[in-house]
């Protein structure tokens, strides 16, 4: 898995099985894709039963079709 | 510095002068323990009644008692082993009593897909510090994976006070499966390679 693997690969794998400290660039890293999943996507889409609004990704889907 | 070393010296600040009140008070760490689930108890109350916001607001009251007893205890040389004990008991009861409100709140909706996803999160929750605790039973350190108690308790505060909960649980799902995965998997090398090492 070390060398072989392609970059997105060895990226995946680091970021599932992850052995990194806290207050790391990696840690950052992962926080930003974390928050940016909760925050980006439209609750919808994940059929939220409390969630109201369509996020931020979602406000952009419905400004593009109209 | 990064980003989030920043935070957590910014949030260390107002946490530092109320560690010093208690030391001051000379507060017992088990008491602070206590408290802090109790009032864990209430925001999952508050969640379970679908009050994201003040549940949040309680959550970060409750995670003050939970982040300062272990400080407090070392300011006031009262570090103990049951002391500890006491601690990881009494977070699991933190952490599982929200998963419970969440469940109560979504069982209420009707929504059985999401009973399901919070069970499931609790279920891996739990497990994430039980393979921890069982490992360290058996190698020296098992301190990998990312989806530690911390990571899952912002999640929840953020969940809360932005109201997209349902991604947060499926964030601490997610992460919580491969944090069981990676712990058992590290376990079983280093167990391998003492094995080996003996031969």
């Amino acid at each position: 898995m070390k060398r072989a693997a392609s970059l997105p690969a060895r990226v995946l794998w680091n970021a599932f099985f992850w052995t990194y400290e806290r207050a790391t660039w990696q840690y950052d890293v992962m926080v930003i894709a974390i928050l940016a999943f909760v925050w980006l996507t439209p609750p919808s889409w994940l059929g939220d039963p409390m969630a109201s609004g369509s996020g931020p990704i979602g406000w952009l889907l419905e400004q593009a079709g109209r | 510095m990064t980003f989030t070393g920043l935070v957590g010296r910014i949030c260390m600040l107002p946490l530092q002068l109320i560690i010093r009140a208690c030391v001051a008070l000379r507060i017992h760490p088990n008491v602070l323990t206590f408290v802090g689930v109790l009032i864990n108890v209430l925001a999952a109350w508050a969640l379970g009644l679908g009050q994201f916001l003040t549940a949040g607001v309680i959550m970060i009251v409750a995670n003050i008692f939970d982040f300062i007893d272990g400080k407090v205890a070392h300011e006031l040389n009262a570090v103990s082993p049951f002391g500890g004990f006491w601690d990881s008991v009494i977070d699991r009861f933190s952490d599982i009593s929200l998963f419970i409100g969440l469940i109560y709140l979504y069982s209420s909706l009707d929504r059985t897909d999401y009973v399901m996803i919070t069970a499931l999160a609790m279920m891996f929750a739990i497990m994430t510090s039980y393979t921890r605790a069982r490992a360290e039973s058996l190698i020296q350190k098992c301190k990998v994976g990312f989806m530690e108690r911390p990571e899952r308790i912002v999640l929840f505060m953020i969940g809360a006070f932005t109201n997209r909960m349902a991604a947060v649980l499926w964030v601490i799902l997610v992460l919580s499966i491969f944090t069981v995965a990676d712990r058992i998997i590290y376990t079983y090398r280093e167990l391998r390679s003492t094995r080996e090492a003996i031969a």
